[in-house]
């Protein structure tokens, strides 16, 4: 039967089928002419198999989470298991301004809606309050100090309750920033806002009287609101709160929005008696440029947490579950690393140390961190104590010497601008920006030579560097962890850091190290023999540790030991101890101490907390002509003395 | 001993889309042979292209033609189409003759397609009609 192939999806396997059904089974002869009558009937019945099998293989993947590809379906099977996906997020601004009126009131508000416009890479958007802030006016001045923006624009939607069961309150935008979703409840005669309902995101402790509402995304990325029932939730009605629902939100360019700097009035500042005042030219401080801004969660990463926090249940156990956990209740987490405490070196046992690394920034703010530690307590086994540590970013440097063949490219600019994008590239991608990542050389080396024909080879070196950030005007000791075990030259010249001062010393002082020699027990049996050419042969160094010390040079570039015991190295742990020391200023402008050192691996891995991220800025790259490849010269006399690139670290005692 | 082949008779049956039964033995209406043939011809001239399912090259393009001057050259270009769509898509058929001529004061044009089947005693077949815009 030529009918037992019920998987065709194809209109021309189908059509064929039915021919080879008509030519065993009719005497009808036409069939095969695209003329005839019969082909018509054909075509028809082939293509309604075809829709009605096309139809079914869509039905059934998009039943299912792991193959559903439309986004509402996506949406809906993750709402199925509890998951609520985030939405887009308006990039956040922190800013500080003060108003002089010479009105008499005893308040100045700050309405709800535009407060002022931004502009990233020559585009404005603007900026945007949920709620209206309220400042005490004294001596004619009323200060609006550390207020969060937020980039998008203000939109109130109102909905009348009518008691019906059918009824839906969808928020007619998408593009909302859900975190900024404030939902009201009043009366008919209520002259204010009413009764603010909060979102939730599950029934834990919500009865009749619980003022929540539940928020779910339904299709075209818009939200719908659902309120209690009288069981779960507080219900709605004239016996109740009311039957008039506000909802305020802004919906938000998301990401764009991100970088904004300095910024432009255009609020609404008034009276406590209502009346609008012009401020005049308000002068606003940033003290915070726009961040965090972001898009709404995409259906990959639906597809990939959804079955993660369902299988958590809500509980944060293993560190898988702390993973998806914070992802929910801190959703600007792009990666997070945690590590039971009994991994930890010293162990500590009861304690779990989590490292967030947020979108578009590097470490969590303080207020963030209380969040978070004080939202996952309700989540975590009793007994535990979680600890957030800030993201330790160990930075790889990269100094590349790129032989190219100059015969067949424009620039050497062009090229060196190439190479860098290329490893722009990979810079960012999944192998590294996460904990756990590991920065593979065999890659970087195939990225540079594949970036043009013209790259005939290249050789990279790569140092490993952690920004220390002093406490300044403190006597304080420094660690610094770098998880990769460090390269020995017994001379030195391994650790390097760039100049900061101490108290009691005027120019600055770099780091250096000594390595510990521990020569091992002579192992040359018969020493008196002159013919012994193991001898003279310097015997084997055992370095496991060193000793750092501090110097500082003359104007002539002459080293003077300042400090002789300021630390120890621990070249097989990769770990820096500097003892008590006062640090009262650095050479870099964003005061931190750079201190480099060498791996003894060219694969560098993000041990634990740490966070690989390849440092292109401060990488170095050098565009060497390969006039071997160029065909200047066949012999390579010209290339070894001109040319030539050496594999291993220089001689320099300071970082540069 | 030898199977006995079944011969088949080279001969076309197609379906007729009247679906009007037969008034004693109330059978659906069947087309034969040449007439067979001359409706397949008549639905390839008639089909606009892009009608068909995952088939859009076949049938005609004459109705985009019609709202032209009604004159040779315009005839000339629907005896072109109507010839290649045939070629193309009817191959039980040779000889092909189509003459279309242009009847201006009718506002249409007449078409006689003439042909012969191949492999059967058939006369030859003419089949005629007059394409005229409706609208």
């Amino acid at each position: 039967m030529p009918f037992t192939k019920y998987t065709n999806l194809d209109f021309d396997q189908i059509k064929t089928s039915i021919k080879d059904y008509l030519r065993a089974n009719s005497d009808f002869k036409d069939f095969d002419y695209e003329g005839s009558n019969m082909s018509v009937l054909i075509d028809i019945l082939a293509y309604n198999t075809y829709i009605t099998s096309f139809n079914s293989n869509m039905i059934v993947n998009e039943s299912f989470l792991d193959s559903a590809t439309l986004r509402e379906n996506v949406v809906s099977l993750a709402g199925n298991i509890g998951y609520v996906p985030k939405s887009r997020k308006a990039s956040s601004a922190q800013i500080s301004f003060n108003v002089t009126t010479n009105i008499d009131t005893p308040t100045l508000i700050l309405k709800a809606g535009i407060v002022c416009v931004g502009s990233v890479d020559n585009t404005s958007y603007t900026f945007a309050i949920p709620e209206d802030i309220v400042s005490n006016v004294n001596n004619g001045q009323a200060s609006f100090n550390n207020i969060n923006i937020y980039q998008g624009i203000f939109l109130t939607k109102q909905f009348v309750y009518d008691g019906s069961l059918d009824q839906r309150f969808i928020l007619d935008n998408s593009f909302i920033d859900t975190s900024t979703l404030k939902v009201y409840v009043k009366k008919t005669n209520d002259v204010n806002l009413g009764n603010e309902y909060f979102v939730s995101e599950n029934i834990f402790n919500v009865n009749k009287n619980s003022r929540v509402y539940f928020l779910s995304e339904i299709q075209d990325e818009k939200y719908e609101l659902k309120f209690g029932d009288g069981l779960i939730g507080k219900k709605l009605g004239d016996n109740q709160d009311g039957t008039i629902i506000t909802a305020n939100y802004i919906i938000t360019d998301g990401k764009d929005g991100n970088g904004a700097s300095s910024f432009s009035f255009s609020g609404t500042l008034e009276t406590s008696s209502g009346t609008i005042i012009d401020p005049g030219t308000v002068v606003i401080t940033t003290n915070q440029s726009s961040i965090n801004g972001d898009e709404i969660e995409t259906v990959d990463s639906i597809k990939y947490y959804a079955p993660k926090l369902y299988s958590s249940q809500y509980r944060a156990v293993t560190s898988r579950d702390y993973e998806s956990i914070i992802k929910k209740i801190y959703p600007n987490a792009e990666s997070i690393s945690v590590v039971g405490g009994e991994e930890l070196d010293p162990p500590e046992f009861g304690t779990v140390q989590i490292s967030i690394k947020p979108n578009n920034g590097s470490f969590v703010s303080d207020f963030d961190k209380q969040q978070i530690l004080s939202k996952i307590k309700q989540y975590s086994i009793s007994g535990i104590n979680q600890k957030i540590v800030d993201l330790k970013i160990l930075y790889v440097e990269l100094n590349s010497s790129v032989y190219y063949n100059y015969s067949q490219i424009s620039s050497e600019d062009s090229i060196k601008t190439s190479v860098i994008n290329s490893l722009e590239k990979y810079s960012k991608s999944s192998d590294l920006n996460r904990f756990g990542g590991r920065f593979k050389y065999s890659k970087v080396q195939q990225v540079i030579d594949n970036t043009d024909n013209a790259i005939t080879s290249n050789i990279t070196k790569i140092t490993i560097r952690r920004d220390l950030q002093p406490i300044f005007n403190t006597f304080a000791q420094y660690e610094l962890c770098y998880g990769n075990r460090f390269h020995i030259n017994p001379q030195g010249y391994n650790i390097k850091s760039t100049g900061f001062n101490i108290s009691g010393e005027l120019s600055p002082v770099y780091i250096t190290d000594t390595p510990t020699i521990i020569t091992s027990e002579d192992e040359i049996s018969d020493s008196t023999d002159s013919g012994n050419i193991f001898l003279n042969r310097p015997q084997s160094i055992n370095a496991k540790t060193g000793i750092l010390s501090l110097f500082k040079l003359d104007s002539n570039g002459i080293p003077t030991t300042v400090v002789k015991e300021a630390g120890v190295v621990d070249y097989e742990k990769g770990e820096i101890v500097l003892g008590t020391i006062n640090i009262t200023g650095t050479s870099t402008i964003n005061n931190t101490i750079e201190i480099q050192a060498f791996p003894e691996s060219n694969d560098i891995v993000g041990l634990r907390d740490l966070y690989i991220s390849l440092s292109i800025p401060k990488s170095k790259i050098n565009m060497v002509r390969d006039v071997i490849a160029s065909g200047d010269e066949i012999s390579g006399t010209r290339f070894i003395n001109d040319f030539y690139t050496s594999s291993y670290s220089n001689g320099n005692l300071i970082r540069e | 001993m030898p199977m006995a082949i079944q011969r088949i008779s080279r001969s076309f049956k197609d379906i007729s889309l009247s679906f009007e039964p037969h008034p004693i033995t109330k059978d659906l209406p069947i087309l034969k042979n040449e007439s067979a043939i001359r409706r397949s011809v008549r639905n390839i001239v008639q089909t606009i292209p892009t009608e068909r399912f995952f088939n859009s090259l076949f049938g005609s393009d004459v109705r985009s033609s019609l709202f032209e001057f009604v004159d040779f050259g315009t005839a000339l270009i629907i005896k072109n189409q109507i010839e290649t769509s045939i070629n193309n898509f009817e191959e039980r058929i040779n000889n092909l003759i189509v003459e279309v001529n242009p009847n201006p004061d009718q506002n249409s044009f007449e078409v006689n397609i003439i042909f012969d089947i191949i492999g059967e005693e058939f006369p030859r077949q003419e089949y005629s009609f007059i394409l005229e815009a409706t609208r």
